[in-house]
């Protein structure tokens, strides 16, 4: 099956926060009361993502060509193609849904957070009691979360289908990434030099992609993100020797134990049996 | 009759049961977790309950052990870091022994022999490695960079990974493999009642006879177990 994405146009985009709402209101957390609003300054709120708060809009005012510029970015889980948390989940509570982006089951979540510190963008949220370990992870599950599963009902995200100014669209990623492109090519034909198409290589693909009018870092976006190295090793390296030298050795003490019975019943010595 | 030495004192056996004990919750907990299919087992924590519990067993032993019984400690620790030419004739002796049954090549060994003497420095360093990995995996995820915390996962994997395997290996050569005679004499007997025959002492631990347990034999009537 073609994969799916969604495509976030930051330049269309006007921070109403429908999106923010509409994915609480959808998804229906599980976590408890919804978060109080706190005055620090800003039109954004909360203030960073929470297992309750899985999707917000960030406000920037950015200083482009002399002049103050208002930007906004969308905050929520980007379901990287090669994704560190996947990489990392014991339980495979996160896994790579068949139209390519980044499921979750919550039960089978252990409460572990190896996904937090693998993940490039610091969007897995974990809740729980850190003495004793009891925990869940919470993150944004493309609305596939079980039995609120919208896509494969064959709709869209809850996030797209409240936006207003259709600055987020879902559908087939490669005809999000041509339509991406061309947007990106408009921005910068009408003076956004640095419009960027976020997603399109980054980690092997994202599908969730952006439409920048600025560079990636103007919205705080990592450049080049990569899975971090310590996951790269433990996964691809270290896990399969580990498997190989386990192996080996119960192959191993197999082999000595036949070789070494023959060896003590050649030479009429007393083994266990005969105490 | 038969003329006994005493191989561990009761607070060591203790302490190796213990520790036994809880090394095998904390491996079983944690390899659920790398045997594809076995990680639901993980599902909703309460394996991570029983790794923290069997975890503090794990580091409260030794620490009231190590008071109490200090010049065992320091012996025991200085045991692991002394190695001798014993030690390179056992390790080119060992292959014929632990698969011949060939013991003529295989040269006086003291308290421990090589291959005890391995996993036992194993046990102390691993140990340590995932001590220190997993305080800081338990308590300071939220205040350590990411990366750390990450590095802090792939050293007690890798720790998992060498004493994981290097357990088995003690688990078989103590009990399963077929020379050994567990119960009368090595493993079994020295880390049950704690006491092993003079005459197993003098043919598989020659120079711990010689230097040390030479003239300590403790007689025992009847049954030898």
């Amino acid at each position: 099956m073609a994969e799916k994405a969604i495509l976030y146009d930051a330049a269309r985009c006007t921070a109403c926060r429908g999106c923010q709402a509409a994915c609480k209101q959808w998804n229906e957390s599980d976590e408890g009361e919804g978060e109080k609003t706190t005055n620090f300054g800003s039109y954004e709120n909360p203030r960073d993502l929470s297992p309750k708060t899985w999707l917000k809009m960030e406000f920037r005012e950015v200083e482009r060509n002399g002049k103050v510029s208002w930007l906004f970015s969308r905050r929520a889980c980007m379901h990287c193609t090669d994704a560190g948390c996947v990489k990392v989940c014991p339980t495979k509570a996160v896994f790579h849904h068949e139209l390519g982006f980044v499921a979750y089951n919550k039960d089978l979540c252990s409460g572990c957070g190896y996904c937090i510190e693998a993940c490039p963008f610091n969007v897995p949220r974990l809740t729980g009691n850190r003495i004793s370990g009891i925990g869940k992870m919470d993150k944004c599950t493309f609305c596939t979360t079980p039995n609120l599963d919208r896509v494969d009902n064959g709709q869209e995200p809850a996030c797209v289908k409240t936006c207003p100014p259709h600055a987020l669209a879902y559908g087939d990623r490669d005809k999000l990434v041509a339509e991406g492109r061309k947007r990106v090519a408009t921005l910068q034909a009408n003076g956004n030099s640095n419009a960027y198409l976020f997603g399109d290589k980054e980690l092997d693909g994202l599908h969730v992609l952006y439409v920048l009018a600025e560079a990636p870092a103007t919205y705080g976006l990592p450049i080049n993100p990569k899975v971090p190295a310590a996951s790269v090793v433990w996964q691809n390296v270290m896990q399969p020797l580990g498997w190989v030298l386990g192996g080996l050795t119960i192959v191993g003490l197999g082999l000595n134990f036949m070789v070494a019975r023959e060896a003590r019943l050649t030479k009429g010595l007393p083994g266990k049996k005969e105490e | 009759m038969e003329a006994m030495v005493e191989r561990y004192r009761k607070p060591t056996r203790i302490l190796h049961w213990v520790h036994a004990g809880a090394f095998t919750v904390l491996f079983l907990t944690g390899l659920i977790l790398f045997v594809p299919g076995l990680g639901v087992l993980a599902q909703d924590s309460w394996t991570r309950i029983l790794h923290r519990a069997a975890a503090v067993v794990f580091i409260v032993a030794p620490l009231i052990y190590i008071p109490m019984n200090w010049k065992a400690t320091v012996r025991g620790i200085k045991d692991a870091f002394t190695w001798g030419p014993e030690d390179l004739g056992w390790l080119q002796a060992a292959p014929s022994y632990y698969f011949l049954a060939d013991e003529k090549a295989m040269p006086p060994q003291g308290h421990m022999n090589t291959g005890q003497k391995m996993w036992w420095l194993m046990a102390i360093v691993f140990g340590l490695l995932f001590v220190a990995t997993g305080i800081i995996m338990w308590l300071f995820k939220a205040t350590l960079p990411g990366a750390a915390f990450l590095w802090a996962v792939f050293v007690h994997d890798v720790s998992f990974i060498a004493a994981g395997n290097m357990f088995f290996v003690h688990v078989y050569l103590s009990v399963a493999h077929p020379l050994m005679r567990p119960l009368s004499q090595g493993a079994w007997a020295s880390m049950s009642r704690g006491k092993v025959p003079v005459e197993y002492v003098k043919s598989h631990h020659a120079k711990w006879y010689d230097e040390e347990a030479r003239g300590k034999e403790i007689a025992t009537i009847g049954n030898r177990r």
